[in-house]
């Protein structure tokens, strides 16, 4: 029946390839929005990972509370009335038990690796200029291999924070102060710590708040400035697969009062934008492909009105219902097939054209658009398309399978 | 051999009688002829008795088998390889050629190339082997219909059935057709039913079937 069905799309050229182009105009517009959306989204979702973690385990804050400082101190049958009640927090925030994590990070094959951290608020000073950043002291081999970076690095390494009294500053701190590698400069953690470390490195993440507000140091350096050895306030665990971020933080949070937090949740303005364009990215595309699919449903409709005769001969000749519905559904299936697979090759050279133009703005070292190419958006792309012309022409095709030979020149 | 056995046929709601209780039989190789007036029920009855229809009471038997008792997939191999019919229009396919349009019945059953030979000795019969690569729409009426009979032939079916094959053609074109019919019937054996309102072809028959008011009759028994 397919030559059949060829020779009935041929003969009728302009509505063919109308509505090809309906179906490849659909495919395009997904391909595209999607790997415009989605290269846009791997590029923040690099951003915010360089400097979090794919699951970041913290000291959980621990408030002060009045009742049991009563009873501590008072015994429960004292009435005590405070006048200036007891509040704040109660100790500097400190994981728990760094040796148990130590033990389940190591023995858990889904872990890439971990490395503990201790984060401190800073002021980076050089002769009369000041600067306030989050210093994170850490353990450089191993951040170097839980995160990319050593690849955002603009000068220096990172590797060269082994050893003492180094600092690694973003570009934007380095630019305020003017300071380059090599350079000394003080770092005071207020309360008279204070200390003086060699700029090493310098690192470029093109994202003008990071790289202003973030340093990174050797973790003994750290833990000797703010006069806590020893102590470790987080530890960030880089994962093989980063979307089980979240079950797996479920999982640990049941074992411990610390907190647990995956890079989702860390960042949940960023997700919630995500799923918005995810919404909006496939309502635009529903809504082309329903109309590709009407303009199809169409257009098969108003044939087999047309080819009522056709359709009885070829019926008294033997060709069967099943066939009939073959008949129709094969040009639907065709148009939707080669629409799809035009709108496929259409989006592609479109991202590619798009991932070309310079924007002048920086963008992950580059001044280009992040495209992505995923072939799961190609796959969908043309399921989708496929499917709802198949749908399409099903509806004609099972209406003129049903039409019997008298029905049809009755109505001659 | 096609056995009729007391067909009825009601058509709409209320159901009004097209047919009463009509009996008869057509041998192998016979040419018959079902003639009558317009409204007669000659068509109808050619339609119940060729498979196209179904009787409102009544039975009728192809070669022994009751067309009740097919399934559509038995009902249209015995169509395919049994049956050829002409209408009073062509009903060719005017995306295919006038060969691939006299090579339908080959494509449904996959035996295409076995049959080209045939298909183009048929055309040459008919006298229109030098149009086989036209379309049907560049072909004048008596042709087109000539086309139509080389399909219905293409297969050498043991039944044709003509539902006024002739209607839409000039006296010539006609003649023609009505030779083709003729040939075929004493040729190759094939039986033939023929639906006319034409009396002049309707007597070129065997045996005429004459309907009155969907009652078997005699033409001279009508009142005119």
């Amino acid at each position: 029946m397919f030559f059949l069905s060829w020779r009935q799309m041929v003969a009728r050229k302009k509505q063919t390839i109308l509505i090809l182009l309906g179906i490849s105009l659909g495919t395009l517009l997904f391909v595209s929005i999607s790997g415009v959306q989605l290269g846009m989204r791997y590029y923040i979702a690099q951003q915010l990972l360089n400097h979090t973690a794919h699951i970041l385990i913290s000291g959980a804050e621990r408030k002060v509370n009045p009742t049991e400082v009563t009873n501590a101190f008072y015994g429960k049958n004292e009435f005590v009335a405070w006048l200036i009640s007891p509040s704040g927090l109660r100790e500097e925030v400190n994981l728990e038990n760094y040796g148990g994590w130590y033990d389940l990070l190591s023995n858990d094959p889904r872990v890439v690796d971990f490395s503990p951290r201790m984060s401190a608020h800073v002021i980076l000073s050089k002769g009369n200029f000041n600067s306030s950043v989050n210093i994170i002291g850490t353990i450089p081999e191993k951040t170097v291999r839980i995160t990319s970076i050593e690849n955002y690095m603009k000068e220096g390494t990172f590797m060269a924070l082994k050893g003492s009294h180094n600092i690694v500053i973003g570009s934007g701190v380095a630019d305020d102060m003017g300071v380059k590698v090599g350079q000394y400069i003080n770092v005071n953690a207020g309360s008279g710590k204070m200390g003086t470390f060699k700029v090493v490195g310098i690192f470029h993440f093109g994202n003008e708040q990071v790289d202003r507000s973030l340093s990174f140091a050797n973790l003994p350096d750290i833990q000797i400035l703010t006069k806590s050895p020893g102590r470790v306030t987080e530890i960030a665990v880089a994962l093989f697969d980063i979307d089980k971020s979240q079950v797996i933080a479920d999982e640990w949070k049941i074992l411990t009062t610390d907190k647990v937090e995956d890079w989702q949740k860390a960042n949940q303005s960023f997700m919630e934008m995500i799923r918005v364009q995810d919404f909006s990215r496939y309502f635009i595309t529903t809504a082309i492909l329903v109309v590709a699919s009407f303009g199809i449903y169409n257009v098969l409709s108003i044939m087999i009105n047309q080819k009522k005769r056709e359709i009885a001969i070829l019926r008294a000749i033997g060709y069967g219902p099943d066939k009939i519905l073959q008949l129709i559904l094969y040009q639907g299936l065709v148009l939707g097939i080669s629409g799809a697979l035009l709108g496929l090759l259409l989006g592609f050279l479109l991202n590619i054209y798009i991932g070309s133009i310079d924007l002048n703005i920086e963008i992950g070292g580059g001044h280009n658009l992040w495209i992505s190419y995923d072939w799961k958006i190609y796959v969908t792309a043309f399921i989708s398309a496929t499917l709802s012309s198949l749908i399409a022409s099903f509806i004609p095709a099972r209406t003129a399978s049903k039409m019997t030979p008298m029905d049809i020149m009755r109505s001659e | 051999m096609i056995v009729c056995h007391n067909l009825i046929k009601d058509f709409g709601d209320p159901p009004q009688r097209v047919l009463y209780g009509t009996s008869f039989t057509i041998e192998d190789g016979e040419f018959v002829s079902i003639s009558g007036r317009s409204g007669s029920g000659k068509s109808t009855l050619l339609y119940l008795i060729s498979s196209l229809d179904h009787p409102t009471l009544g039975e009728v038997l192809i070669d022994g088998i009751n067309l009740k008792d097919m399934d559509t997939k038995q009902i249209h191999k015995l169509r395919n390889e049994k049956i050829g019919f002409i209408f009073q229009f062509h009903y060719l396919l005017p995306e295919l050629t006038v060969l691939e349009n006299v090579l339908l019945p080959a494509r449904n059953l996959k035996i295409i190339d076995q049959k080209k030979g045939t298909a183009f000795e048929l055309l040459k019969k008919l006298g229109i082997s030098h149009l086989a690569n036209r379309y049907p729409n560049q072909l004048s009426g008596g042709e087109q219909q000539r086309v139509a009979i080389a399909r219905a032939l293409l297969l050498k079916p043991k039944y044709l059935f003509a539902d006024e094959p002739t209607g839409n053609l000039d006296t010539i074109n006609a003649q023609i057709v009505m030779n083709i019919l003729k040939e075929v019937n004493r040729t190759d054996g094939t039986t033939i039913c023929l639906v006319t309102h034409d009396p002049d072809f309707a007597s070129m028959a065997k045996r005429e079937i004459y309907l009155i008011d969907g009652k078997i009759s005699h033409r001279d028994n009508e009142i005119i």
